[in-house]
């Protein structure tokens, strides 16, 4: 490899990383929701982050508005999908084998990607609205990566004081802990797994509506970041909240970092071996949690 | 009762192996993939029906193996029936690599670890250009071998559908099935679980990663989104859910099934298929999580080893 | 064997995260005697069986059998020195059937397997289910069968996490009954059990833990006079 490292470089590769990294702590934190209070591995988990994405795109297609301003109905709208899906699917295998729960979602996420196939084809779309760059410095900060950061921070912001501070956050934690103790503190358990559930597809598709302006949307594209989000878990600790939020900064720089030294497509691959080394070295997560 | 049985599955095997005196060259081609599915369904079941590690990612081996017969075809000027056995080698080298590692993790860990394997292995194909031919794929000589090819992977299917009877059978298919059953009760009987889950995925990748060599050869070439496509997976998955996981007929039967349904009724809508493969996931691990065979054990009180 | 002991822990501890679940906890089995392990819930009991059988990793002291070092050995390893163990929560092979259950434990030839599968299906009477699914039969059936399957590598030590729950009387008392003759056959015994009246009678000495430290040990009718005792089960 020819190329010298300077520092600038390594700067901007922070920054970048920084950025992906708040975007795939939100998406991720919806995953360790349905992991911790219902131990359900959630394969759809992208499949909904691309419901968002196609919502984003055709607000912007049919009405020509703000695609940002989509949030405003993707989001209730995703709550209630993600409800309906627990309601009449989930709920029952809450309390099967995980196997169950991981093929389930796995038939949900092929079954809904194929009706998106069906429905919007599968020819790739993009939302064209903030291109460019701002130049801090001798940094370039995409636009739309920066608009994306900002409300993943605030929705992630939003999220978790809902958990601390709120009754019904407090109850979904208190879930995550030990479902037997919340049933018997009178918390109606079977509420809170809809709740949670709810609000887990609404952050994935959070995450779809903000890609959608900076990536190609295609019905595929959210295999990708159900894995990642496997990986911000895993690297932060399942069921560990914030463990989500220090995982999905670290898999953000070190994507970044990686695509300093290798190819775009070898650094894809980076994705998968951190993924297997952490695993192997520390299965419950870098910041500990409960190991399955 | 049993002779019976034994000599329905020799007339059925001597008509199998008689039929491409009298079939066409579509009839041939159809039982070909039939049975390429077969094997690729059963195969499956070894490591995620009986010890219940699910394997997301197991077109991994298949694609592995047809890029390795190909390779040896091409470059090396084999002929393709020991190009395809090794392509089978090849696969069980990246199964002992991956699953080494892998199959430490408790069950969820390692789906997980498997759903990415698929990309790993696009990405290592493009990154290889030089030997795989990158994007622009692997072409092989032409060659017209539908018949043998035909009786290549009913040979795969018959032997890997033994090598199902035989360890569903067995005290070592037993000890497979203790990890689905209860892997930290097995361990405490004194089962080296790690050991079991590694034999069962190994072998497990043998036959698809040589059943891709003979696809390689009957298809003349392979590039990687047509050897490397989840779909594979997703059918290997329904197939084997659908007909029964964990029994020696029942990917047969689910394989069958299903081939035959894709065949005639969904092949011209490719999503709707897709669909209907998704919904039957779901089905079946809600309503019916032992699949049919499962329902007709119970109903006629079968035993477990068929 | 070192000093005729068949087990012995020394300054055992273990944490999860910031509990510990057991701490700096000693005792030493001799052969051929029935042990008990006491003390509230949450005192570490089960915990010290899995640091035991290699299902936790211990993260101090040590644990020897037959005078060799086990701690750190893999669960399988474990079970192969000569420990069995049953668990708080059954844990059948529901998919396999009854026979299947305690085949599958052993690597002994088919015949000889299987001649002692049925004796011990018999010795239970679980003889006529030996085809049924386990998964299908009765609380107090499993129950049984995992008993039986513990003893199908005929182990010289056998850990038992309470065998008395949810079990009726007269299966007990058959059980009871079971492990006495084991005893006699010259086989060692520990206990968990929170059933006092199995452990007094059945017990020839008791090991007691409080917040997983043994605060005292001896024969069952000193230690129920123990006020240590008293105040760990009452007292608080």
């Amino acid at each position: 490899m020819g190329v010298t490292i300077t520092p600038t470089m390594v700067g901007q590769v922070v920054i970048s990383g920084l950025l992906a990294g708040a975007l795939y702590s939100m998406v991720a934190l919806g995953l360790a929701l349905i992991y911790g209070v219902m131990r359900v591995i959630n394969i759809a988990h992208g499949t909904l982050l691309m419901l968002g994405a196609y919502t984003t795109f055709w607000w912007f297609r049919l009405l020509g508005i703000n695609p940002y301003l989509s949030l405003l109905v993707a989001l209730p709208l995703m709550f209630f999908v993600g409800m309906l899906l627990q309601r009449t699917l989930v709920a029952r295998v809450v309390d099967a084998p995980e196997l169950s729960s991981l093929l389930l979602t796995f038939g949900i996420s092929i079954a809904l990607v194929n009706v998106a196939q069906l429905t919007f084809t599968s020819d790739v779309r993009s939302v064209e609205f903030l291109t460019g760059a701002f130049l801090v410095g001798p940094f370039a900060v995409s636009k739309s990566r920066l608009v994306a950061f900002a409300v993943a921070v605030a929705i992630t912001a939003i999220a978790f004081w809902f958990l601390q501070k709120t009754k019904l956050g407090k109850a979904i934690r208190a879930t995550s802990q030990s479902s037997e103790v919340a049933m018997v503190c009178g918390i109606n358990v079977h509420r809170i797994h809809l709740y949670a559930f709810g609000i887990a597809s609404a952050l994935a598709s959070a995450g779809g509506s903000l890609v959608a302006v900076m990536v190609a949307i295609q019905p595929e594209m959210g295999q990708v970041y159900t894995f990642k989000s496997f990986l911000v878990i895993v690297l932060g600790g399942a069921g560990n909240y914030p463990g989500a939020l220090l995982g999905g900064m670290l898999l953000g720089l070190v994507e970044q970092l990686a695509s300093l030294f290798l190819t775009t497509q070898l650094s894809e691959a980076v994705a998968y071996v951190l993924l297997v080394l952490v695993l192997l070295l520390r299965p419950t997560g870098l910041l500990g949690g409960r190991a399955t | 009762m049993r002779w019976a049985v034994l000599a329905a599955l020799a007339i059925g095997l001597l008509l199998l192996a008689l039929y491409p005196l009298v079939a066409t060259g579509y009839g041939i081609r159809f039982m070909l993939q039939l049975f390429m599915w077969v094997a690729l369904a059963q195969s499956w079941n070894l490591i995620s029906g009986l010890t219940g590690y699910v394997s997301f990612g197991h077109v991994a081996f298949f694609g592995t193996g047809a890029y390795a017969g190909a390779i040896l075809v091409t470059t090396h000027g084999w002929h393709w029936g020991p190009a395809s056995l090794a392509g089978g080698v090849a696969a069980v080298i990246l199964a002992l690599i991956i699953g080494y590692p892998c199959l430490r993790l408790k069950g969820p860990y390692f789906a997980i670890a498997m759903l990415g394997l698929n990309e790993v292995m696009r990405v290592l194909v493009s990154y290889f250009e030089g030997l795989t031919g990158g994007g622009s794929g692997l072409s092989l000589p032409t060659l017209h071998a539908s018949g043998q090819i035909y009786y290549a992977m009913g040979a795969a299917a018959l032997a890997v559908t033994g090598a199902a009877h035989l360890l569903i059978t067995s005290r070592v298919g037993l000890r497979f099935m203790t990890i689905r059953e209860d892997e930290i009760a097995a361990e405490a009987m004194g089962i080296n679980t790690e050991r079991y889950k590694l034999y069962a995925f190994l072998l497990s990748a043998f036959v698809p990663g040589v059943v891709g060599g003979f696809f390689a050869r009957d298809q003349g070439y392979i590039e990687p989104i047509s050897v490397f496509p989840l779909l594979t997976t997703i059918t290997m998955i329904v197939m084997v859910l659908f007909g029964g996981k964990g029994t020696i007929w029942g990917p047969v039967l689910g394989a069958v099934t299903l081939f035959v349904f894709q065949e005639l009724v969904w092949a011209r809508f490719l999503y709707l298929h897709q669909i209907f493969f998704g919904a039957i996931i779901v089905f079946v691990v809600l309503l019916m999580p032992r699949g049919i065979l499962g329902v007709l054990q119970e109903r006629y009180r079968l035993p477990r080893t068929i | 064997m070192d000093d005729g002991h068949l087990l012995e822990i020394r300054d055992l501890t273990k944490h999860f995260g910031g509990v510990v679940a057991v701490n700096r906890c000693s005792l030493v089995l001799a052969p051929g005697k029935i042990y008990g392990l006491i003390g509230p819930n949450g005192s570490g009991k089960t915990t010290l069986f899995n640091c035991i059988t290699g299902l936790e990793r211990r993260d101090a002291g040590e644990v020897f059998f037959r005078g060799e070092r086990i701690d750190g050995l893999k669960p399988h390893q474990v079970a192969h020195r000569g420990i069995g163990r049953t668990f708080q929560i059954i844990r059948v092979f529901p998919e396999l059937t009854a026979l299947e259950n305690l085949l599958v434990v052993t690597r002994e030839p088919f015949e000889v397997a299987y001649r002692r599968a049925q004796e011990l299906l018999r010795f239970v009477t679980l003889d006529l289910l030996e085809n049924e699914y386990a998964g299908n039969l009765s609380y107090g059936q499993q129950k049984l069968l995992e008993f039986i399957r513990v003893l199908m590598r005929d182990p010289e030590l056998i850990l038992l996490d309470e065998p008395a729950a949810g079990v009726n009387r007269t299966l007990l008392n058959e059980l009871l009954a079971a492990i006495t003759r084991l005893r006699d056959q010259g086989k060692t015994i520990l206990i968990v059990e929170h059933d006092m009246k199995v452990v007094m009678g059945l017990c020839e000495k008791l090991f007691v833990l409080d917040y997983g430290e043994k605060i005292a040990e001896g024969p069952p009718g000193v230690i129920q006079a123990d006020p240590r005792v008293i105040e760990a089960y009452f007292g608080r």
